[in-house]
């Protein structure tokens, strides 16, 4: 082969770096509302790639024992890989320790795990909810390294922006003169969750066809699905 | 040593929020002035009056707020002098399109956000632009600045229709100040004018100071 | 170029005080076919004599009143090129205000511009003033406008006035019919009859043009139309 047809070839050419994206922003939001004997965690339910809709009917809160929750979101195939490593670790834990892990337990095993990527992370946005041992409800919120806050509410991913300065107001009391933060009662946690989801929906693309709400309870989980603009 | 750039419309940080209500409108906007994470001032108005009834705020490259207000100063005397009658907010509108369309390739960084009564009919008017001129004129609010999503957050939650000035005054404030409380490049501190018909109310919030 | 000799202004001051070549633009205006315009309570009317130089003229292919936006109409009295150039001016003068504020122009600032116009070639150099007198009328701020535009620059607003030939006898005339309660349908009368007293020969849509303003704009009468108003006034 001569040098000129070499050099045509698209293997002769010099050498070239390709670029190699690991991480997707699939989008997706969540928010968890904790009560003194409950905690409400809701997700939407769009799943995004770009402006593509990839699914309109995909939670992004998964269980983890019968009284905790993982509500996670970002990077679509970190989320299910992450969650498959949990169940794999809870697994292991209650076979060894005949019980479930507690909520507290899961929240700092989330972060270790979290950690141990500290240079390849999971591109997700986590929050852990559940009953403690006492039975009252936590929120963890999570960085995508394994920082983790415990919180009495918050929210994560897509539309985070659009709906945390709202849950500080409305749930924190936050700027309101001479006001206590409300108790939370579990109308109170839905309407909020609902109007926010709307709100989230109606500004943000990345957001909306419909959300399911968990309602996690010392008898367990309610489930209830409501729905949202789907453009 | 850690540096990063953000956008030059987020290098000094701010944000302005504009709302309808009935028979008025406000418009309000943090104090902050800073340099990236660094703040310099915390008593920097962004709003300004255009006229008894009609305020601009403009948010974006501190450098540009002041020039445009100067330009924008400068144009509505010459036409207020050359007609003999104020500046109408939709005539203040297609002001500011020219003026920012005129530098469409080599814009001012700044989102405008126009807040005011029509002298004539008394109808309230707001309406926002991007950097080039591109004017929206939606019927409930118009927000802008680093902010601008939380803005969106809390503005698509609390507003509703036909606020009487108090009410429209609470669900400016606290879309205003909750919404740059959740962001570092806004805040300190935030101005809301309250504009009627024959009365504007000019009020200064208190606020944390982080 | 200005830096060249005798590139100075025409107008050029009398040694007493006299703009003489703004004078015979005004005698160019007084020689020219009678215009009258009206201002009446829901409207305006501008009227025109046009008489043709030959009977082998098309009469309906020279129009004398033109429209300079939805809401303002010019006629004048002198030279009908110059009128043209100036017509041209306003409407660019009118888009430009609506590109510039998107709204429609005032007629106070239409005539203040297009007057502005009107004084630069009364002082620029290497031109000369315009032989046109204009009158122009418009509907803004719920109420009628009617205005003159002299070759100086000058400009009023008046309730009623003529201009061209015999413009003195037309005003008289004017003085006498006018007053405050006219109708827009009356004002065209009296603006036939103003035009009437120096008319000669027979009146038709031919000879005469007319045009009305009101809060719904401009526009000029169909010869038809025009015909409706002559019978009545025979």
């Amino acid at each position: 082969m001569s040098a000129e047809m070499l050099a045509m070839s698209e293997y002769g050419r010099d050498p070239r770096k390709h670029h190699f994206s690991p991480y997707a922003d699939n989008g997706g939001t969540t928010i968890a509302i904790a009560g003194d004997d409950f905690v409400m965690v809701g997700s939407d339910t769009r799943l995004t790639n770009y402006s593509g809709i990839l699914s309109r009917n995909q939670t992004k809160v998964f269980p983890l024992t019968e009284k905790t929750m993982i509500a996670s979101t970002g990077c679509w195939a970190d989320v299910l890989s992450l969650y498959k490593d949990l169940q794999a670790k809870l697994t292991l834990y209650s076979q060894e320790h005949h019980d479930e892990m507690s909520t507290p337990a899961i929240a700092q095993l989330v972060s270790t795990v979290l950690y141990w990527r500290r240079f390849f992370p999971y591109y997700v946005s986590n929050m852990v909810i559940g009953l403690d041992e006492d039975g009252s409800g936590v929120v963890y919120h999570y960085d995508p390294v394994g920082h983790m806050e415990k919180l009495r509410f918050s929210s994560a991913g897509a539309s985070v922006a659009q709906i945390q300065p709202l849950l500080d107001n409305q749930l924190g009391a936050l700027n309101m003169k001479d006001a206590v933060p409300p108790k939370v009662t579990k109308a109170l946690a839905h309407q909020l969750m609902h109007d926010a989801f709307i709100s989230a929906a109606e500004r943000d693309v990345k957001t909306g066809d419909s959300c399911i709400i968990y309602t996690v309870t010392k008898d367990g989980v309610a489930e209830e699905q409501v729905k949202l603009r789907r453009d | 040593k850690i540096t990063y750039f953000q956008s030059i419309l987020s290098y000094n940080g701010g944000c302005v929020v504009a709302m309808k209500g009935k028979n008025c409108v406000a418009i309000a906007s943090d104090l902050r002035f800073g340099v990236q994470l660094q703040t310099i001032a915390t008593d920097f108005e962004r709003v300004f009056e255009v006229g008894p009834n009609l305020y601009i705020g403009l948010p974006g490259l501190v450098t540009d707020t002041q020039t445009v207000a100067q330009k924008l100063q400068y144009r509505t005397k010459m036409y207020e002098m050359r007609e003999g009658r104020q500046v109408r907010p939709q005539t203040l509108m297609a002001m500011v399109q020219n003026l920012l369309y005129e530098r469409r390739f080599g814009p001012y960084f700044v989102e405008p956000v126009i807040a005011g009564i029509d002298p004539s009919t008394n109808e309230p008017f707001i309406c926002a632009f991007d950097l080039i001129g591109c004017a929206s004129t939606p019927g409930d609010f118009c927000v802008a600045g680093t902010c601008e999503e939380n803005l969106f957050g809390m503005c698509e939650t609390l507003w509703r229709e036909d606020l009487e000035p108090e009410d429209l005054f609470e669900v400016i404030s606290q879309s205003l100040v909750n919404a740059f409380d959740r962001d570092a490049s806004s805040g300190w501190g935030a101005v809301v004018h309250i504009i009627e018909p024959h009365q504007v109310t000019t009020r200064r919030l208190k606020c944390r100071q982080d | 170029m200005s830096s060249e000799p005798y590139s100075f202004s025409l107008t050029t001051f009398s040694p007493s005080g006299k703009l003489v070549q703004i004078e015979y633009a005004l005698a160019a205006v007084a020689a020219g076919a009678p215009a009258v315009a009206i201002k009446a309570k829901d409207g305006a009317v501008l009227a025109t004599e046009k008489k043709h130089k030959s009977i082998l003229i098309e009469e309906h292919s020279i129009v004398k009143i033109e429209n300079i936006t939805n809401h303002i109409g010019m006629v004048y009295a002198g030279m009908g090129p110059d009128y043209r150039l100036l017509v041209r001016q306003a409407r660019k003068i009118a888009q430009q205000y609506e590109r510039n504020y998107l709204e429609p122009i005032p007629t106070t600032q239409l005539v203040q511009r297009i007057a502005a116009v009107m004084q630069e070639y009364t002082q620029s150099g290497g031109v000369r003033p315009f032989g046109v007198s204009l009158l122009i009328c418009g509907w803004d701020n719920d109420r009628p406008y009617v205005f003159q535009c002299d070759p100086s620059g000058a400009y009023f607003s008046w309730k009623a006035t003529a201009m061209g030939k015999n413009y003195i006898n037309g005003k008289t005339f004017l003085e006498k019919r006018y007053n405050e309660d006219l109708e827009v349908d009356d004002a065209v009368h009296t603006a036939i009859l103003t035009l009437k007293e120096s008319f000669e020969g027979q009146m038709s849509s031919d000879n005469i043009e007319i045009g009305v303003c009101n809060k719904a704009g401009f526009r000029r009468l169909s010869p038809a139309e025009v015909t409706d108003y002559l019978a009545n006034i025979a």
